[in-house]
């Protein structure tokens, strides 16, 4: 089963950017793909194989809920909302990302004096 | 608490299964849905928007199992899952189910039993305290090839003494006695052992001791030691019984004490059961009766096995200085376990060997078959690889079909395996060594388990890699269409190859009990009765006296209705060994020339009853008595030895017995297997008991009466002369000569059983995949059968690469045969290892049975109609 995802998301970081692309709004999970190809000027795109697992962990840990709805052209499908633990567990998850780049960003400047 | 929500939604997940399956099909269709449309909207057509969105997907199967995985704990379901699925297979194809379980029973059923047999007398330790330091010690005769002799007293003192290397060392020598009193006297088996000796292997006894180191110091004394049986049978176990008495050949012994039920004292073969046990106790009398002894030592620890014998050897080297009897004598070690085991060893392993070769030949049936199935269902496992099951998933599948189908053989076979011990034990040969010990335990159950799931194993990995192959390519390069390459050839080589191995090993020793049987002994057993009376106790001190016994016993049996001749003799033909010594011709020097040759005392009607040809000369006649010059009857091979051209009437021996005689032979005899029909005959002198009367005989009868009716008067007439003597070792001398080759016919009758279940699983695995071939071609057959091609040409097309398939098995197994036959070849008798007509006729079988097996299938084939060919699938 050697397959390579394409685009590979930093591990341990697709939760938190999941969390994120629904602060925006509720989203299905085709949606939530398109969000994050398209915030991050497609340069992470989210494999579907590690997307649906991580979309029914967060809803299991109750960070996310879901609901059918209609898409803008009238299809069914899953909406994904962040729920209020959601919301506190993508704030620690910010807090902790920005305390890790700034520390890994002050090693890699370590060598400019 | 995380923990206690995660349980709660993994048991919802179980519980709300089919809601979770219908949300994760719809969730990921619509995924599905988008993606096309995307590609569609970069200009593509549908159809190919679908591939390439299922491609971009990367399959809809996996995901869905990934996503399942956040429910519940995957493994566990997947198991369960794949059991059902193996299920709902082997119900949808019952045939398939009861082939293959039964094929997986007889593999594993017809190993467990064997490897029972080889456990119980080969490999379970013996039951004394470390059983690995115990050896016998034997004397050697490097010059003769005689590599295990029993030993004299002075040379086991000497070893005794000046060993550094043994811990303890104890002789032990055969005890025959009779036991009770007239009217009903008895005759058991007992050993003489040395002080010492349960010390030595290690047990205690239940009641009561064992001797004393002084009871060797004072020469012994009356003094028993009985076995447990002995005790339950002849005292009624008794609590009390020490210090009761017990009368052995007339003389009372004092019972010292009682060995415990455990105690199984090690066997040899001519020194089977033991009732009791008397204190050995060397005298100057019998340091003077030559080599007789069984010598059985414990090597200290820490010492090895070889320096032990090297000290043995140098105090051998020692003794042939010493005493002009020992020159050319040396000393050799074997294992008390190898001892033991002796000559049951090879024929065991070359079983376990054969029985492996099946258990084998079982494996590749039933992988033969699961392929054949998994091959059927090759559209399915394409079709559900592309939609993304993944690849280990579908080997974890056909997998877990194998293991469904080894889990129910293995249960069967193992129930049969429980009543084939019985019968293996009841068929072993009567002299097989601790066959008591053969049991169904924890290290049987542990390889039957070992092989079971080896075997389910094996042939899941077959079916998997090979079946799964194309299962796991592409949807694209199957459909049902024919490869050119044959699908299972080199299942039909390695079938071929191991039924040639099995069926050669049988066909060798189906023709060594052939020729067994078919070997002149010399002598005619049929309608002979057999039975030993011996005398003993003063009254029968003098030589006189023993031989007018059995004189006046010959002549009342003589005059039994339907008794044509009686005899005797010191020991019956096939009964063991008996008295040997180094024979030379009287006329030339002392040394030079000598042979051994077997001595036995015989009545002088013993060649008319036992119908034994007498070449020239006479027999004895009343001239043998007590006093008379002794005289000698020879053997064929004896006197051609000394007297090639010279008429032997009238020559004169030189034997070393009763200080030395020098006998004229009066009559030269046909030669006689004494041994075994194996053992060639070798010189053999015969002479008078008249003139030395032995103490015991065996009576030989040959009567056209009822076996039965004659031993009943014999003891009749036996008890009328002196109502003290036993008669025991009653047998139609048939039956002896018949256990002789028991061995020999349990080894031929197994192996040829195994050669015949080998030859049906080879028949039922090649024709399974031929007929499997021969389907998968039918579209290639039609259009050649459309084109024009002849019935004949069709099957011959078939025939080709069933020939050419087991020409390479029978090359491939003819080389492992040759190997095996090598291996056991000290187990056959008047055939080479590389005997040319075994393994001809079975390479011609073989191919016969290839040919047979795959005529079915390719007669169907030359029956495809043309119209197959313009079918589409």
């Amino acid at each position: 089963m050697a397959e390579k995802e394409r685009g590979d998301v930093l591990q341990g970081t697709l939760d938190m950017l999941v969390l994120q692309s629904l602060q925006l709004g509720p989203m299905h999970g085709w949606g939530i793909t398109e969000r994050l190809e398209a915030g991050s000027e497609r340069v992470l795109q989210v494999g579907q194989g590690s997307l649906y697992p991580a979309l029914y962990r967060l809803e299991r840990q109750g960070y996310i809920a879901s609901d059918w709805g209609t898409t803008e052209n009238n299809r069914q499908a899953r909406f994904y909302k962040l729920t209020p633990s959601g919301r506190k567990r993508l704030a620690d998850e910010r807090a902790t990302w920005a305390r890790m780049s700034r520390a890994v960003d002050l090693v890699l400047r370590m060598g400019e004096g | 608490m995380p923990t206690i929500r995660d349980a709660v939604m993994r048991v919802l997940g179980f519980a709300r299964r089919r809601t979770v399956e219908r949300r994760l099909d719809d969730e990921m269709r619509f995924h599905l849905d988008m993606l096309t449309e995307q590609q569609v909207r970069a200009g593509r057509s549908p159809s190919e928007a679908r591939r390439a969105a299922l491609a971009a997907f990367g399959g809809l199967e996996r995901f869905k199992d990934d996503a399942r995985d956040e429910y519940r704990s995957r493994l566990l379901d997947e198991l369960g899952q794949d059991t059902r699925y193996a299920l709902r297979v082997i119900r949808r194809n019952p045939g398939f189910g009861v082939a293959a379980a039964l094929t997986f029973a007889l593999g594993v059923g017809a190993s467990t039993a064997i490897f029972s047999v080889v456990h119980g007398v080969l490999l379970r330790p013996l039951p004394y305290k470390d059983p690995d330091r115990l050896v016998v010690v034997w004397e050697r005769q490097p010059g003769r090839g005689n590599d295990r002799n029993v030993v004299s007293v002075p040379n086991f003192e000497a070893w005794r003494a000046r060993a550094r290397s043994f811990e303890r060392m104890a002789a032990l020598v055969p005890s025959p006695a009779t036991i009770g009193m007239a009217p009903n006297p008895e005759h058991v088996m007992g050993a003489e052992v040395s002080p010492g000796y349960f010390e030595m292997l290690g047990v205690t006894p239940a009641l009561g001791r064992v001797f004393a180191r002084s009871e060797e110091r004072d020469g012994g004394g009356d003094v028993v030691v009985l076995s447990d049986g002995f005790w339950r049978s002849h005292f009624g176990a008794d609590e009390q019984v020490v210090g009761r008495t017990l009368s052995l050949d007339g003389r009372p012994h004092t019972i010292i004490g009682v060995m415990p039920p455990s105690f199984d004292p090690p066997q040899f073969s001519w020194l089977n059961d033991q009732a009791f046990w008397r204190p050995f106790v060397p005298t100057d009398d019998n340091r003077g009766w030559g080599r007789f002894l069984l010598v059985i030592g414990r090597v200290k620890s820490g010492v090895p096995v070889g320096a032990a014998l090297r000290e043995v050897q140098g105090i051998a080297a020692q003794r042939a200085t010493e005493d002009k009897g020992n020159e050319g004598w040396s000393a050799n070690i074997v294992g008390l376990s190898a001892q033991i085991t002796g000559d049951a060893r090879l024929p065991l392993l070359v079983l376990l060997g054969a029985v492996c070769l099946l258990l084998l030949m079982a494996i590749t049936n039933v992988a033969n078959l699961t392929l054949g199935l998994v091959r059927r269902r090759e559209h399915e496992l394409a079709v559900r690889r592309a939609i993304g099951a993944t690849r280990g998933r579908l080997i974890r599948q056909i997998m877990t079909l194998s293991a469904v189908v080894g889990v129910a053989g293995c249960l069967i076979g193992f129930v049969a395996a429980l009543g084939g011990i019985r019968a293996l034990v009841a068929l072993l040969p009567p002299e097989t060594p601790r066959s008591d010990s053969i049991r169904v335990d924890a290290p049987v159950l542990l390889f039957t388990a070992s092989i079971s799931v080896a075997a389910a194993l094996a042939v899941g990995a077959v079916a998997a890699l090979r079946g799964g192959r194309n299962g796991v390519a592409s949807l694209r390069e199957s459909g049902g269409r024919g490869s050119a390459r044959l699908r299972g050839g080199s299942l039909v080589t390695a079938e071929v190859a191991l039924g040639l191995v099995l069926t050669v090993l049988a066909g060798l020793t189906i023709r060594t009990f052939a020729e067994l049987r078919s070997v002149d002994l010399g002598f005619d057993s049929e309608h002979v009765v057999v039975a030993r009376v011996g005398v003993s106790g003063p009254r029968y001190r003098a030589p006189e006296v023993r031989a007018a016994f059995f004189a006046q016993l010959l002549s009342r049996v003589r005059a039994l209705p339907g008794v044509q001749a009686a005899s005797a003799v010191s020991t019956r033909p096939f009964g063991g060994m008996g008295p040997a010594t180094t024979i030379g011709d009287a006329a030339s020097a002392e040394t030079a020339d000598s042979v051994e040759a077997d001595v036995r005392y015989i009545d002088a009607d013993l060649f008319r009853t036992l119908r034994v040809p007498l070449v020239a000369g006479s027999t004895f006649d009343t001239h043998d008595g007590p006093d008379t010059p002794p005289r000698v009857i020879v053997n064929r091979t004896l006197a051609r030895r000394f007297w090639p051209s010279e008429n032997p009437i009238g020559k004169r021996l030189r034997v070393p017995m009763f200080g030395g005689i020098v006998p004229e032979v009066i009559g030269v005899v046909g030669d006689v297997h004494l041994m075994d029909a194996r053992t060639p005959a070798r010189g053999a002198i015969y002479l008078a008991n008249a003139r030395f009367p032995m103490d015991a005989l065996d009576l030989v009868v040959r009567t056209n009466a009822d076996g039965a009716s004659v031993v009943r008067s014999l003891q009749a007439i036996v008890g009328a002369l002196d109502p003290s003597l036993p008669v025991y070792g009653v047998t139609m001398l048939d039956d002896t000569v018949g256990r002789a080759l028991a061995r020999d016919r349990f080894t031929a009758a197994l192996l040829g059983a195994f050669a015949i279940v080998s030859l049906l699983l080879a028949a039922v695995g090649i024709y399974g995949v031929f007929a499997g071939d021969v389907a998968q071609r039918r579209k290639e057959i039609g259009i050649r059968v459309a084109l024009g091609a002849p019935w004949g040409g069709v099957i011959a097309l078939v025939m080709r690469r069933a020939v050419t398939r087991a020409v390479s098995g029978v090359a491939l197994g003819t080389v492992a045969a040759l190997l095996a036959a090598r291996a056991m070849r000290s187990l056959l008798f008047g055939v080479g290892a590389a005997d040319p007509v075994s393994f001809l006729g079975v390479a011609t079988l073989l191919l016969l049975v290839a040919v047979a097996a795959t005529l079915v299938p390719a007669v169907r084939a030359a029956r495809v109609s043309p119209l197959v060919a313009i079918r589409t699938d």
